[in-house]
């Protein structure tokens, strides 16, 4: 390991004995279950742990940890998958009487046995500094199932960088603690199959990114998940952002008419002249409206003809002035009308006006100048794939610019530096699919990094469908379940011993399970996000008084005051 | 306890692996297949330990000729069965032995003298000898010895001189280990098994 890489490691393990002081000691003192010895495995296929006797092979599972006690060095690992073993394989040809309990006792765990498979994580060395594993323990080590101690003392305290996102399976009384600061200076990604809760998780890591400062966050709200309120799946009431942090968070819409059937309290709408729409911006719906490459190309032979008129010019055109372009522009007629006849759909969006652009785009850059996270609700247009990419896309852009300018201003004075910026996209692999991702906006911030400090979180069900490049860009991964191999393919590219992550990847529960793996956890890990409720607002720092009374309207509701839970 | 400081025979011919030791017939009392003996090889010297694996009744010319009599009366046929000329024959595998040290479960250094003293082990030295379970492999490895009765025979002796609750576990655990030294012999280990069973298992 060179220099670099060990300050970077101390930086985020700092030295010192790893073990919690006494203070932070659960109290009471957990005696670590004896799992197995080692038998064999390495580094690269990972070890294989025959099961002690009489350890339950149906109480094993993938995804928990375990750590293997060599001689001088404690090796953390992961169960990745659970294997039946016999001594002979005559047992399996002619099987004992396994009826009688006699012979089952005998024969389970002599003869017949489990087989754990580990891949082993980290290292924590005998002065308790944790490094990335290279080694493997030696043969017949000890291995116990992690304790709530062990796991602290990778995941440390909660912190003004570190975030509490949830417990590792298992073990309800640890806390994952997340670097914040070590995950938005890459670009994030959070996966999951529809319903497996990526939404939930975005709104707890939003959350902790607001909380700890660690970024200004841009959320492209394309379901309404984030700003106000949603309804949860019991049917209750979710405070969104803006009730959690006020003034640091401001909504924006694009459809007021639905914010305010929803009784949201809007800072800002948000209209998008067509006079500001850029060829560019039209290149990034290529596939959502079907474009071809000559339309594209006639759209900026357009745009150099009329400059920012050009859309409501190509609109608005006689077919005289259409003949006459024709000629003096080389474009071809089929092009052209087609091109026109997508334009055309830009009119259907209320909040696309053919005005002069109006101040409320300057609005929300303003907020994100002054540090405020945005929400940028879509109403009743989440649903209109174009108009969802459009609004980012162009804003995006904007902001870019914006960003641009300044870092290459403060590279005289750090001081001008703005803040870091984390934009969430949903239904990401539309903005970075590998045919558009090399032109657009957010293939370029998704390779750019961190120079320009903007960074993505991307949320998507379709990782698979997102350019390599891009994906391969994405340091923090937060996967729920995934079903399609080649999505799991996708999001374990890169990811060291990813081939032993798989089977842990495909198992997780439908819901409330995600596994966290890359730049801003030490090790990969699977879990269970923070419960959404009263206990998560106030440690946000929620007002209790406030709280109390919610906690009383929900008695209230509950007891059928109001008729039931009203959905929107 | 009085029958267990008696000795019931004396050795007749021996060596490191096992050895054969004679006696009268109203001297076997308590003998038999599978049971544990001791021999005393020098006084503050080894003990050695050994399983009975074999009793063996020779004729003699007398019994020869008895057996072609016709009408032999009752009380010559006791007396011939007591009063033999040739001694009942008693085959014995050395299992471990005992020194200043402590208990080995492996082959005596020395094997017992002719007309050295035979003794039934009490059932301490059962209970001791048997909390380790490695004098299987001698037992299962021993040429010319019926080694899975023999094993099996031993381990009933070995449980019924445990407390009752303590016999059930002794017993899985001998069939533990038998499963790990006979992982290459599946119907070895399961014809051992069948005969140590125990006949109530309880269903917990």
């Amino acid at each position: 390991m060179n220099k670099a890489e060990a300050e970077n490691l101390d930086e985020w393990f700092p030295r010192g004995p790893l073990v919690p002081d006494e203070a932070t000691k659960p109290a009471r003192g957990e005696t670590p279950i004896r799992l197995g010895v080692v038998v064999g495995g390495s580094l690269s296929r990972g070890l294989a742990v025959r099961m002690e006797l009489g350890t339950p092979i149906e109480e094993m599972a993938v995804g928990r940890y375990v750590v293997i006690r060599g001689r001088d060095k404690r090796f953390f690992g992961m169960i990745t998958d659970i294997s039946l073993e016999s001594s002979n394989p005559q047992i399996q040809v002619s099987p004992p009487d396994f009826s009688d309990p006699f012979m089952a006792k005998v024969y389970s765990g002599t003869a017949t046995y489990g087989v754990l498979h580990v891949a082993p994580m980290l290292v924590i060395e005998e002065d308790g500094t944790a490094r990335p594993v290279k080694t493997v323990p030696s043969h017949f080590t000890d291995v116990f199932a992690a304790t709530a101690d062990d796991v602290n003392a990778v995941f440390g305290q909660e912190d003004e960088v570190h975030f509490h996102v949830g417990s590792p399976i298992e073990l309800e009384d640890t806390r994952v603690n997340l670097n914040l600061s070590r995950l938005v200076e890459r670009s994030v990604g959070i996966f999951g199959k529809s319903g497996t809760g990526k939404s939930y998780l975005t709104r707890i890591l939003i959350s902790g990114i607001i909380e700890k400062n660690a970024a200004v966050n841009l959320i492209f709200d394309m379901h309404n998940d984030y700003g106000w309120e949603v309804i949860n799946e019991l049917g209750r009431r979710d405070k969104g952002l803006k009730q959690l942090f006020d003034d640091r968070v401001l909504i924006f819409t694009l459809d007021r008419e639905s914010s305010e059937r929803r009784n949201v309290r809007v800072d800002g709408e948000i209209r998008l002249s067509l006079r500001e729409i850029e060829p560019e911006d039209l290149a990034m719906l290529r596939l959502t409206l079907d474009l071809s490459d000559s339309m594209v190309d006639t759209a900026y032979a357009l745009h150099r003809h009329w400059g920012d008129e050009w859309i409501i010019k190509a609109l608005s055109a006689t077919p005289d002035e259409i003949e006459d372009l024709l000629e003096r522009l080389n474009v071809h007629t089929g092009s052209l009308s087609a091109l026109r006849r997508r334009l055309e759909r830009f009119r259907r969006f209320p909040f696309i006006h053919s005005d002069r652009p109006d101040d409320s785009l300057n609005r929300l850059i303003a907020a994100i100048e002054a540090e405020k996270s945005v929400v940028l609700e879509f109403g009743r247009y989440g649903n209109a794939l174009e108009a969802y990419i459009l609004v980012a896309n162009y804003l995006t852009r904007r902001i870019h610019d914006m960003y641009v300018e300044k870092m290459e201003r403060s590279l005289g004075d750090r001081s001008m530096q703005p803040p870091q910026l984390l934009i969430t996209i949903e239904e990401a692999h539309k903005f970075l699919d590998p045919q558009i991702a090399r032109q657009t906006i957010f293939g370029t911030i998704a390779r750019e990094m961190r120079k320009y400090n903007v960074t993505l979180l991307v949320v998507d069900q379709r990782p698979s469908a997102i350019d390599e490049e891009v994906m391969s860009q994405i340091g923090t991964r937060i996967t729920a379940l995934l079903d399609n191999e080649r999505d799991i393919q996708a999001v374990l590219t890169g990811i060291s011993g990813a081939s032993s992550l798989r089977e842990v990847l495909a198992r997780l529960e439908t819901k409330q399970q995600a596994i966290i793996m890359g730049h801003a956890v030490p090790m990969p890990v699977v879990i269970r996000p923070r419960d959404w409720g009263l206990d998560f607002y106030r440690a946000l720092g929620y007002v209790e008084g406030e709280a109390l009374k919610e906690k009383a309207d929900e008695a209230r509701r509950d007891l059928g005051g109001e008729g039931g839970p009203r959905r929107l | 306890m009085g029958e267990q400081s008696q000795p019931i025979a004396y050795v007749l011919r021996g060596s490191t692996t096992g050895f054969v030791c004679g006696t009268r017939v109203n001297r076997l009392g308590a003998t038999a297949f599978g049971r544990f003996v001791r021999v005393t090889v020098a006084e503050g010297g080894e003990t050695v330990l050994g399983l009975i694996y074999g009793i063996r009744i020779d004729d003699d010319p007398l019994v020869r000729q008895l057996v072609l009599a016709e009408d032999v009366p009752e009380s010559t046929v006791n007396d011939q069965r007591v009063n033999r000329m040739v001694p009942v024959e008693i085959s014995v595998l050395n299992v471990g032995y005992r020194d200043g040290r402590g208990l080995h479960h492996s082959l005596p250094p020395r094997p017992p003298l002719s007309l050295h003293l035979v003794f039934m082990c009490d059932d301490a030295e059962v209970i001791a000898f048997t909390r380790e379970l490695s004098f299987f492999r001698l037992v299962l490895n021993a040429p010319d010895v019926p080694s899975e009765d023999l094993l099996a025979a031993a381990l009933g002796v070995a449980a019924d001189v445990r407390e009752s609750d303590a016999r059930m576990q002794f017993l899985i655990d001998a069939g533990r280990e038998l499963a790990r030294l006979l992982n290459h012999d599946p119907r070895r280990l399961e014809n051992i098994l069948r005969l140590i069973k125990p006949e109530e298992v309880s269903h917990e």
